[in-house]
């Protein structure tokens, strides 16, 4: 069942077009990754899809219900849309057991104990039980990453949109964290993944979508998508991000 | 019996005065330091509002209570207003104008902080669904509040040594009453001096306080 429906979706800003008619669908349980160009509109098709940015015309529809249109409850939508940031963006005066808590307590009402519960199995789940008491400035790139991802998993999302996941990490913090992201895709998380990363990509991916210039230019399994693709847009982007030049 | 010093003498017999005064600079300095911590975080609340004539209009203000002498809004309320048959007492007069000056001061400290956090944080709280205020109270309060105690506690010592001003407008405060020895005994150096020790010694516990509060804000692992 479609979970998110992207019909002609059109994002400009001023006078220049960043998303240009993109037609998507995302099935509960699917994990799809959005690959491209820097500058091709994949963060911001994930905002819009989100509602941190407001988009230009198209209609999007979220479990049956278009969001686009207006007077939609934008806090219900993000209550269920997790996010992760490329540069984290814990919460610096809390600890990660208080990121992971704070959304429970003040956005879905839930008692002290119930919410630590809730957040101490999300830690458990990526491993970072032991970091509970640490607050963001004293954790590794890879420890806040995956903190992020607790905190998004916390709230139960109906999907979780990881924008850039690994990018701002060295290989080995990166390694972590594909790991935990590839232990989610196993437990059947709905995904919607932008990457420059064709590894992180290729394990966690149901399909790839492949974004250029605000328009969709195909969406296929890693293997086609990445060796001899016929496109030569795509072809190009591959041999260079996957330096077979 | 040697003759007891006559400023020290003076000091002794007038103490009574000198204690109600010093009890009402301490009472002035403690609601305007609430009064504009509280109005510093309203206005720096309105200076982040999304709507744009509620912006200039906080923007407005900051710069005139900045930019325009304490005592002149003391004058113009406590010497100006009974002319349109407005009467206000001294230490209201001190409040009100105190608190619209402090609290512009106090604003621009928390802008300052705001200016110096991560965006991201506020959009991923956006993003988690919170709304602006509680993306305000939950997220950019805590935090440059924290980065805000040195100015903010600087600004209560100002507001400390700024009390004295409120003589001029027959607030009976500390200095008023120093003053008055000093035009009995015509001793004003030794007045003044020991005007100064006094001020100097109620900062010293304020700074005592702020430094041991510093310590308690402290982000482990961010502020050092």
């Amino acid at each position: 069942m479609a979970l998110i429906e992207i019909k002609n979706l059109v994002k400009k800003f001023d006078d220049k077009t960043v998303l240009n008619g993109v037609n998507l669908t995302l099935n509960e349980g699917q994990v799809k990754v959005i690959m491209g160009g820097s500058g091709c509109g994949k963060s911001t098709l994930l905002r819009c899809l989100n509602l941190l940015v407001e988009p230009t015309s198209g209609t999007i529809i979220f479990r049956g219900e278009e969001i686009t249109r207006p007077g939609v409850d934008i806090r219900g939508l993000r209550q269920n849309i997790g996010f992760v940031f490329q540069q984290f963006a814990l919460y610096r005066h809390l600890t990660v057991q208080e990121n992971a808590t704070l959304g429970l307590r003040k956005i879905r009402k839930m008692s002290a104990k119930e919410a630590t519960q809730k957040a101490l199995y999300e830690l458990e789940r990526v491993g970072m039980l032991e970091h509970r008491d640490k607050y963001p400035a004293q954790l590794s790139g890879g420890q806040k990453q995956r903190a992020a991802i607790v905190r998004a998993l916390a709230m139960d999302p109906a999907v979780l949109f990881l924008d850039e996941p690994t990018s701002s990490l060295d290989p080995e913090m990166s390694r972590e964290v594909v790991n935990v992201i590839n232990k989610l895709y196993l437990d059947n998380v709905t995904m919607f993944c932008v990457t420059h990363d064709p590894f992180l990509a290729k394990y966690i991916s149901d399909s790839i979508v492949f974004l250029h210039e605000g328009v969709v230019l195909a969406e296929d399994i890693a293997e086609r998508l990445f060796y001899d693709h016929p496109d030569p847009r795509i072809r190009e982007f591959y041999l260079s991000v996957l330096d077979l030049k | 019996m040697t003759e007891m010093n006559p400023f020290l003498h003076d000091l002794i017999v007038y103490s009574p005065q000198i204690l109600t005064g010093l009890k009402n600079t301490l009472v002035l300095m403690g609601i305007i330091s609430v009064t504009g911590f509280l109005g510093g975080i309203a206005v720096f609340y309105w200076s982040l509002s999304g709507n744009k004539t509620c912006r200039n209009m906080t923007e407005r203000y900051i710069s005139f209570f900045i930019g325009t002498p304490l005592i002149v809004h003391l004058f113009l309320m406590y010497y100006g207003l009974p002319r349109f048959g407005i009467h206000i007492s001294p230490l209201i007069v001190s409040v009100i104008g105190f608190t619209l000056n402090v609290s512009a001061y106090n604003s621009r400290y928390l802008m300052t902080a705001y200016n110096g956090l991560d965006r991201m944080e506020l959009e991923a709280a956006r993003a988690q669904g919170f709304t602006a205020p509680e993306v305000f109270r939950l997220i950019v309060l805590p935090q440059v509040m924290r980065l805000s105690v040195p100015s903010l506690t600087n600004q209560v010592i100002q507001n400390l040594k700024d009390t004295s001003v409120a003589f001029l407008i027959q607030y009976n405060d500390f200095f008023a009453q120093v003053q008055e020895i000093a035009a009995t005994n015509f001793e004003f150096f030794k007045a003044y001096v020991t005007a100064g020790v006094v001020y100097l010694g109620l900062v010293s516990v304020i700074v005592l306080a702020a430094r041991s509060l510093e310590k308690r804000m402290m982000l482990p692992g961010l502020q050092s």
